[in-house]
């Protein structure tokens, strides 16, 4: 078993089988019978009419890979943008890795696919050479054409034929930078018209032919069974068609999901539950508990020196608690999968982040093998890291079985949504620090206390990684102090935990760059001249299996600070805050808010961000991430998820406030590139909004806030 | 059960149905019509918007009983080739991130901008404030808003 990371490490290495052993598996299109389709590898396919379909190795979810991956095999194979047709991957020998989640979608596909577009345009070129009688150096390629030096061309589809006998090159030379044509450029999101016409297909918009549906009674508190329940009531419902038990609940089948609502309200009218171990959980008890870890034992995460010992003799001490709640993902799309069974097989249409993870699980809760199941990856209505779960798809294949088939459309509502999330948990943070006798900082502590994602992400067991996972954006404090110890004291909560867009990354960085924040204003230093400092000239920095080039990171603080005006003159109430953070040594973020405080009442005016996640693919698409990663981030710093005997209190957006356009501030992206390769934008700039703009509270207020959410105090 | 006849996008479709059955469902599985999403069914999140007689309405809070007879539009009725100047303007101003919730955001707007040609970002701020965008687009859909603004958007 494996961590999110390295789950997706192992799942976005792509298998050597695609690029070193190309296929040739020219097939004739009907009606085309001398003419054939050349697909040189599985992520393309030239077709005779001069279209070009781009197959998509990774999961569409609003981040922008079904532009931004093919934008990559395009600029090697040098195609016309508007004549190619993207579909999506599905999970089998040729697609192993479709895991898509901590920002690696780029990074862990590009070089293949370069290869992949780059041994095609060299076997068109090979065609046209031998067709023209010269040699294959003579010849170039552009928008969807070979070129010869005396002004001849042939169009890719003209050549497809005879492109696909030509040997496949194992090293196929690849574009300069300075060569590109479309990576760099702003390049709209190819399902843009789609989108805006109300035809493009997600999960719940999957129809078959004779297709049921289906609404499951789950019980509130999670890991809690029916105890009795009686399905007359549910079946007297006007097009309920059964009630069937499943391991999760019990499951209402229908002929519209109105129906399977209706029917699953009748039905809970009915059921008695055996609340099961988490019944009398509750977020005050768990406070508690995680305040009494906040001093005792703890896994380490990281330790330079003995930080203990220099605290104990240093000149001033300061200490803060920091606190985060549970926080639910909340897609705009709920939760669904659509199912067919046939005699040998399965069917599935699921908005998995996991594809290959739902095809497994599937496979086994329907006793077939991986490679019966076929699992289609439709449109997704918001990941945010929710759908790297599988629990909703292997449910709704449990559905199927238990109904006799299908084909069945498993529906979340809203409420399903919120009460079996896999959560954020929260944690609690005691922050130390030393400072000697020249107000430098001598040492510091961050002990986090809280459930462990990782715990729940590998099915209840302890990974030897869990302290290290748990802390990630508090051990890679990127900071020349001389004494660290950075820790994490696990309490278990009976809540199924997930992955959530900036995971534990966010709270961990709340906690230390506001508490930076403070020791900054306690040693009378300016927060930024203070971090610069800290930053100073260290290069590259080894944190645990990341490494980071603080460089890179200290570049993105100095153009953030640089264009929000960091150290003008603010009228008062008004504040300038700043965070930054190298996200798993791999991209580079600043942000700073700009606040005021009107009446009590906080406003958000601006967010100015720097970042650096290398070579940029689509500058459009870049922009689009740090924007709605500010809003994430910024919408958590409202919402929480509390329980009370066992279940959430909250139920829907009425009680879980999400960022609306008039909380939005006007946000200014600076993209500074520190690298060749690119490397991913998805969550970096999630962590940085809150401490950005609570380190600008204090700024203009004076008031230090230490706990999310923030109360009464709406933007 | 009862029989509604429905009116959408200038068709006219019969519906047997319980009088309290949302429109959204009756448009997404009776019409097949599944441009019009399923957010909350709460009436909070705005992605099942549509325009009743030119005013937006959340479908999932609209029963087929309440509709007495007026014209439904959904964003399959906007324009269906994306000509419409609200869906020019969202294409040009890329605000599209998973896309889900845009088509209620597309048909808000079109509500807003037939009884305020010019609107104000306070204006849209008002306007679009009940629907939820969980990716964060809402900067470029008040763009694509004042982009549209005064193309002769009516319903």
């Amino acid at each position: 078993m494996t961590g999110r990371r390295d789950f997706l490490k192992v799942t976005g290495a792509l298998g050597a089988g695609l690029v070193l052993g190309l296929r040739l598996d020219g097939k004739a299109l009907p009606g085309e019978t001398a003419k054939v389709e050349f697909k040189p590898n599985a992520f393309l396919a030239l077709r005779p009419d001069g279209r070009v379909r781009i197959t998509v190795p990774k999961v569409e979810m609003g981040q922008g890979v079904r532009t931004a991956l093919p934008l990559v095999v395009a600029e090697e194979l040098d195609l016309d943008w508007s004549k190619i047709e993207v579909v999506n991957a599905m999970p089998g020998p040729d697609f192993k890795a479709m895991g898509t989640g901590g920002s690696t979608s780029v990074s862990t596909t590009w070089m293949t696919l370069r290869k992949a577009g780059a041994a095609a345009r060299e076997m068109l070129k090979a065609a046209a050479a031998a067709q023209w009688n010269t040699s294959v150096s003579q010849c170039r390629t552009e928008k969807g054409f070979v070129l010869s030096p005396g002004g001849k061309k042939l169009s890719y589809g003209d050549l497809a034929e005879a492109a696909a006998k030509q040997p496949i090159p194992a090293n196929p030379p690849l574009k300069k930078s300075s060569d590109f044509r479309l990576l760099g450029k702003r390049t709209p999101r190819f399902d843009g018209t789609d989108i805006v016409t109300g035809k493009a297909i997600f999960g719940l918009d999957v129809r078959r032919p004779g297709q049921r549906f289906a609404a499951v009674l789950r019980c509130p508190v999670p890991g809690g069974k029916p105890k009795a329940w009686d399905g007359a009531k549910a079946q007297a419902v006007r097009g309920v068609k059964a009630v069937v038990e499943v391991p999760t609940g019990l499951a209402v089948i229908a002929e519209s999901t109105w129906a399977a609502f209706k029917g699953r309200e009748a039905l809970a009218t009915t059921t008695t539950w055996d609340e099961g171990a988490a019944k009398d959980f509750s977020s005050a008890g768990l406070e508690t508990k995680m305040r009494a870890a906040l001093t005792g034992p703890a896994d380490e995460a990281r330790k330079v020196g003995d930080a203990e010992k220099i605290l104990a003799a240093a000149a001033r001490l300061l200490e803060a608690e920091y606190s985060f709640p549970y926080q639910a993902h909340a897609t705009v799309e709920p939760m669904n999968t659509t199912v067919l069974l046939s005699k040998d097989g399965a069917e599935l249409w699921t908005g998995s982040q996991s594809a290959n993870r739902a095809q497994d699980r599937a496979a086994a809760a329907l006793g077939l093998k991986p490679e019966q199941v076929q699992l289609h990856v439709p449109l997704i209505g918001g990941g945010f890291g929710r759908r790297l779960g599988t629990d909703f798809s292997t449910e709704a294949a449990q559905v199927a079985k238990a109904a006799g088939g299908g084909p069945i459309q498993v529906v979340w509502d809203r409420e399903d949504d919120f009460r079996h999330d896999l959560f954020h948990p929260a944690t609690l943070h005691r922050m130390r620090a030393g400072l000697d006798a020249t107000g430098g900082i001598s040492a510091w502590i961050h002990r986090i206390a809280g459930p462990s994602i990782l715990r729940s992400w590998m099915g209840g067991q302890k990974s030897a990684t869990q302290a290290a996972s748990e802390a990630n954006g508090a051990l890679d404090l990127p900071y020349a102090i001389p004494a660290i110890t950075v820790d994490f004291a696990e309490v278990e909560a009976p809540t199924p935990l997930g992955w959530w867009r900036g995971i534990e990354i966010v709270p961990n960085v709340f906690a230390r760059e506001c508490f930076l924040d403070e020791v900054a204003h306690a040693s009378g230093i300016d927060p930024l001249q203070l971090r610069l400092k800290l930053l100073g000239d260290q290069g590259v920095v080894k944190f645990g299996r990341d490494e980071a080039d603080i460089q890179r990171l200290k570049k993105v603080l100095q153009v953030a600070a640089e264009k929000a005006g960091w150290g003008r003159k603010l009228s008062a109430g008004r504040g300038l805050g700043l965070a930054c953070h190298a996200y798993d040594g791999r991209s580079y973020a600043a942000q700073v808010a700009e606040v005021s405080m009107e009446k009590g009442q906080l406003r958000i005016h601006k967010i100015t961000c720097a970042v650096d996640c290398g070579l940029v693919v689509n500058p459009l698409g870049l922009e689009a991430q740090v924007e709605g990663g500010i809003a994430f981030g910024l919408s958590a710093l409202f919402s929480q998820i509390t329980w009370e005997k066992g279940r959430t209190v909250q139920t829907g957006y009425h009680d879980f406030p999400v960022l609306r356009l008039a909380d939005m501030p006007a946000i200014e992206t600076h993209i500074v590139v520190g690298s060749e390769s690119p490397s991913g934008m998805g969550e970096p700039p999630v962590p940085l909004a809150i401490p950005a703009v609570l380190n600008a509270v204090f700024a203009a207020t004076g008031k230090r806030i230490r706990k999310v959410p923030l109360e009464g105090a709406r933007v | 059960m009862a029989v509604f006849t429905l009116s959408v996008n200038g068709q006219s479709h019969k519906i047997e149905a319980a009088p309290e059955m949302p429109l959204l469902w009756a448009l997404r599985e009776r019409i097949g019509l599944t441009g019009t999403k399923f957010g909350c069914g709460q009436g909070q999140c705005g992605a099942c918007t549509v325009l009743l007689g030119g005013t937006a309405v959340r479908s999932c809070m609209t029963r087929l009983s309440d509709l007495r007879g007026r014209s439904i539009t959904t964003i399959e009725g906007l324009d269906p080739h994306g000509a419409h100047p609200l869906q020019k303007a969202w294409l040009e101003a890329d605000v599209s991130q998973c896309g889900y919730c845009q088509t209620g955001q597309i048909m808000t707007a079109a509500a807003l901008l037939a009884g305020n040609p010019k609107p104000s970002d306070a204006d849209i701020d008002q306007a679009m404030g009940r629907n939820v965008c969980r990716c964060g687009t809402y900067l470029r859909i008040r763009e694509a808003i004042h982009l549209a603004a005064g193309k002769g958007v009516t319903s």
